[in-house]
């Protein structure tokens, strides 16, 4: 009950479409690449690989844990290091997606959760690359 | 397709320029009064560092206290944001695209279907 406990982040967005068709830009990689990555890598069945590739050369690199057609899709959540990503290490944090029909349209309601909490993310996450960040440019700076 | 802008936040811009990763180093450790950091950059206008420094603040990397008419600046850095907020940042931006993308897909002609479709048509 502290600064200790991870952070949730949950978010819920109403769609006009069906669940089916908004199912498939979770688990289609070509439909994935429409709104998130540059590309995709999905295989939709528990223990199956989601990895998703941001063109600035970010990797999110997780796992389907649970897949119940058109309802619900679970799957971990992390990146590969990388300067401009948050330090969440693969299989570290769980995203949660629940669609629900709701006439003509689709409520999706996302849960992220086990995300490292702000005081450690000092250190985990912001703090300690841009730190590195700063080491590599005072290096460069000093070496004239 | 949309670039993915999300893996690049405003504390990383912020820093992209080197003498703005300059001004940083100078107020690391310690309040520097603003004449005194404009000081270090005799080829830099002081409106230009001035500007700087506001690029700066704005990403909330430094901290600005008045005191007298001086304005002291210090590396302020609670200003980094966590990993949740970046992933919260990053899903609602994301989801918004996903919208875009299911609603096209599923309504690929909305605006001129619904136009001609009469209210009681449905489809087989």
């Amino acid at each position: 009950m502290s600064d200790v406990e991870p952070s949730v982040v949950e978010q819920t967005v109403r769609i006009h479409a069906r669940p089916e068709t908004v199912w498939r830009y979770w688990t289609d990689p070509a439909r994935m690449c429409d709104w998130w990555g540059a590309a995709a890598d999905l295989d939709p069945q528990p223990g199956g690989t989601c990895v998703v590739e941001m063109g600035g050369g970010g990797v999110m690199r997780g796992q389907y844990v649970e897949l119940v057609p058109h309802e619900r899709i679970v799957f971990t959540f992390g990146w590969d290091p990388h300067a401009d990503a948050p330090d969440i290490a693969p299989g570290s944090t769980v995203v949660e997606v629940t669609l629900t029909a709701d006439g003509d349209d689709t409520i999706l309601a996302l849960r992220h959760t086990g995300l490292p909490p702000a005081a450690a993310a000092e250190h985990r996450a912001g703090w300690s690359h841009f730190l590195a960040l700063l080491a590599a440019v005072t290096r460069e700076d000093t070496t004239a | 397709m949309p670039v993915p802008a999300t893996m690049i936040d405003g504390s990383l811009r912020a820093v992209a320029d080197p003498t703005r990763r300059a001004i940083l180093r100078l107020v690391r450790d310690r309040e520097v009064p603003a004449g005194e950091i404009a000081a270090h950059f005799p080829a830099i206008s002081r409106p230009a560092v001035s500007q700087h420094l506001r690029v700066l603040a704005d990403a909330g990397l430094v901290a600005v206290r008045p005191d007298g008419n001086r304005r002291l600046y210090r590396w302020r850095r609670e200003g980094l944001r966590d990993a949740a907020a970046f992933v919260e940042e990053m899903w609602s931006d994301r989801l918004a695209l996903l919208k875009q993308a299911a609603e096209r897909e599923e309504w690929p002609t909305r605006t001129r279907a619904a136009r001609r479709r009469a209210p009681t048509e449905t489809e087989t």
